[in-house]
């Protein structure tokens, strides 16, 4: 994977493209935009990070250059400039996210590897949090790489939801939902009853309940 | 707010007052003098008319001035109209005074012609004149009577404005007060302005004699605001280029934890980044107290629900609740919908409820709720943490103020966004204790006008 940085900050750039090489990409660091085009003339890359605050020209218009040669590469906006404005112009603009500054390198590795999931068009091939994984296939769940667990398929279903958003909170009605097709008569406690059992397969820990919301699966091992 | 307008007219009233008064004073004694002036000479020349009239008479009808004989009828007369005619140098026999019918001791000597001669103790108009007949006989009436007259005419004259007085005074008054009215409704305009509204007063409906003063006050509000502008500038500037450095800081501490080290130099390296995140916060706080003091509230273009802004806020302090064991969560099912921008609401929450965290100790509980009143919704944060004293209620919403003894837990700017927040949005945040009985834990309470209802 190659992966192009543009950033003008040169503490920033030299830790960003250290750590990019360390997570096994092949980085090209640039510190301004024209440069920047260049080397998209140049070179393939599978996926640009574009800092918005370049000398000489701006990144938005770097984006802008971009998309207008029909350039359908990756790109990843990393900026300190948080201004809805700014988000909105970034993202309306062909941006594919957009990562503000201050971040970690974890989650910024994290974004490139959704926005590149994306761009290929392929499913994940499994869903997890980095200590829950769920294989969509054979409908197994491992919990920090230990044996696998066969889930029913209510059980499955619940869990996957959970998974698709770490972190996210849904409440009963929304996991019944997924749980239960137009017309199919929804059982009361069904969702407890299946949390009760994923609990008791995967751990207590695994399923969270946030009082008077609903449930979660945490974000990020 | 008492007396201060309420002084302003009084003082010009009593001005204007005091000063028409003394205008009227000067302008009714003037009157009065030349009014007496001019009813003396009048009455003078009266009186010796009658004088001569009289003496005329009694020369050419040859009458003999003989002292009238005392009786009960002429006493009751008034004597100070009185006119008496004697012979120059007559005694009378009975030694009688004056008042009781007697004759005037005039002075034998006394020159033909017309005199003001003190006699017994009263002064008297006296004619002198020799008849044809060779005596020489007085005519004479108390002077008294033009002194009487030109005092009545002076005093009639004096009495409208006497008068005037006091109606001219209720009038000042009312007229002052009518006046003032529309600066009195200015004053009370000004003071139940917002802190942060510099928006300009209007002066249509002013006196032109105020609209100058309410101009240069207007031009000082504008300048204000500028001032105040640049500065909110500044802060979001200064926390934006923060951003950068601490970027840097954050990637080379992170990209430090992967390399080989002790497990002291570890440990130093986590409190390292421990104040990067610190650091990180506190910008991001200045950012969110700059944007929530600029700028009007944009109203929403749709209801936003309660509820679903408790979620997205519980979903991004959970990774926090949890690392401190708090037990979070939302109290009551009721949704209410509310037409605020949603980022205001987001903010205002995200920093009541990681306030509440904060200050919750380990294994401690923060409940969110909210629930509708007559016309408000109130929305509401409670923990079990120290909670707020009463005194320091107040202060605690300054930037960068600490509750004395709660240590550096947070940015200190939590609070100050909220009320910023709450400011914009027309909300009014109140402080209590959760545990009123054990006076700990903080309940926040920010009620909201015309929600759209449940």
């Amino acid at each position: 994977m190659r992966v192009l940085l543009v950033e003008d900050d040169p503490m920033i750039g030299e830790a960003m493209h250290a750590a990019l090489k360390d997570a096994a990409y092949a980085a090209d660091w640039v510190r301004d935009g024209r440069t920047a085009l260049d080397a998209l003339v140049g070179q393939h890359y599978d996926l640009v990070l574009l800092d918005l605050g370049l000398p000489g020209k701006d990144g938005l218009e770097v984006l802008g250059a971009i998309r207008a040669r029909a350039d359908p590469v990756p790109l990843l906006i990393v900026t300190a400039r948080d201004g809805l404005d700014d988000r909105l112009r970034g993202l309306d603009g062909g941006a594919d996210d957009y990562l503000l500054k201050p971040f970690e390198m974890a989650e910024l590795l994290a974004r490139m590897r959704a926005v590149l999931r994306r761009k290929g068009g392929q499913a994940a091939p499994l869903l997890g949090n980095g200590v829950l994984a769920l294989d969509p296939a054979t409908r197994e769940a491992t919990v920090s790489g230990g044996p696998a667990v066969r889930l029913s398929q209510r059980e499955f279903a619940l869990l996957r939801a959970l998974l698709l958003r770490p972190g996210a909170i849904l409440s009963r009605s929304e996991l019944e939902d997924r749980l239960y097709g137009w017309g199919e008569e929804v059982e009361s406690n069904a969702v407890e009853f299946l949390i009760h059992a994923l609990r008791r397969k995967l751990g207590a820990d695994a399923i969270r309940n946030v009082r008077g919301v609903g449930w979660m699966v945490a974000r990020g091992g | 707010m008492d007396g201060g307008p309420g002084r302003l007219n009084a003082s010009l009233q009593r001005r204007l007052a005091l000063a028409l008064v003394l205008c009227i004073g000067v302008v009714a004694l003037v009157a009065g003098a030349f009014s007496f002036a001019a009813a003396y000479d009048e009455a003078r020349e009266l009186q010796d008319d009658v004088l001569l009239q009289v003496a005329l008479l009694v020369d050419r009808q040859r009458l003999d001035p003989v002292p009238a004989a005392p009786d009960a009828h002429f006493k009751a007369h008034d004597d100070g109209t009185r006119v008496i005619v004697q012979r120059l140098g007559a005694v009378d026999p009975a030694g009688r005074h004056v008042d009781d019918g007697g004759v005037l001791p005039i002075p034998p000597t006394l020159a033909d012609g017309l005199h003001t001669l003190e006699l017994g103790g009263e002064s008297f108009r006296v004619l002198v004149r020799t008849t044809a007949a060779g005596t020489r006989i007085a005519v004479a009436q108390e002077s008294d009577l033009r002194d009487e007259l030109a005092q009545g005419s002076a005093l009639r004259t004096l009495l409208p404005f006497l008068v005037l007085v006091p109606v001219l005074l209720l009038l000042v008054a009312r007229l002052v007060h009518t006046m003032f009215g529309p600066i009195t409704a200015l004053a009370q305009q000004v003071d139940a302005r917002a802190e942060h509204d510099l928006q300009p007063m209007a002066t249509h409906g002013l006196p032109a004699e105020v609209r100058p003063f309410v101009g240069a006050i207007n031009r000082l509000l504008a300048r204000v605001a500028q001032a105040m502008a640049v500065q909110q500038r500044f802060v979001a500037d200064a926390a934006h280029e923060l951003r950068s450095p601490l970027a840097a800081l954050s990637l080379q501490a992170e990209r430090l934890a992967q390399a080989d080290m002790s497990a002291g130099a570890r440990e130093r390296l986590a409190a390292l980044r421990q104040g990067i995140e610190r650091g990180r916060r506190l910008v991001d706080q200045l950012l969110a107290l700059a944007r929530a003091q600029s700028a009007q509230a944009t109203q929403a273009a749709a209801p936003v629900s309660v509820q679903r802004a408790f979620r997205q806020v519980l979903e991004g302090l959970m990774p926090l609740a949890e690392a401190r064991a708090i037990d979070i969560g939302v109290e009551g099912a009721q949704d209410v919908q509310l037409r605020v921008a949603e980022r205001d609401l987001h903010t205002l929450l995200r920093n009541l409820v990681d306030n509440a965290i904060r200050h919750t100790p380990e294994g401690g509980r923060v409940d969110l709720g909210v629930r509708t009143t007559a016309g408000a919704v109130v929305l509401s944060v409670r923990d079990t943490g120290p909670g707020i004293a009463p005194e320091e209620r107040e202060r605690v919403f300054d930037p960068f103020y600490r509750v004395p003894g709660s240590g550096p837990i947070g940015s200190g700017l939590g609070l100050s966004i909220v009320r910023a927040v709450a400011e914009r949005i027309g909300a009014s945040v109140r402080l209590d204790y959760s545990d009123a009985a054990q006076c700990t834990g903080l309940a926040v309470e920010v009620s909201l006008a015309h929600g759209d209802g449940p």
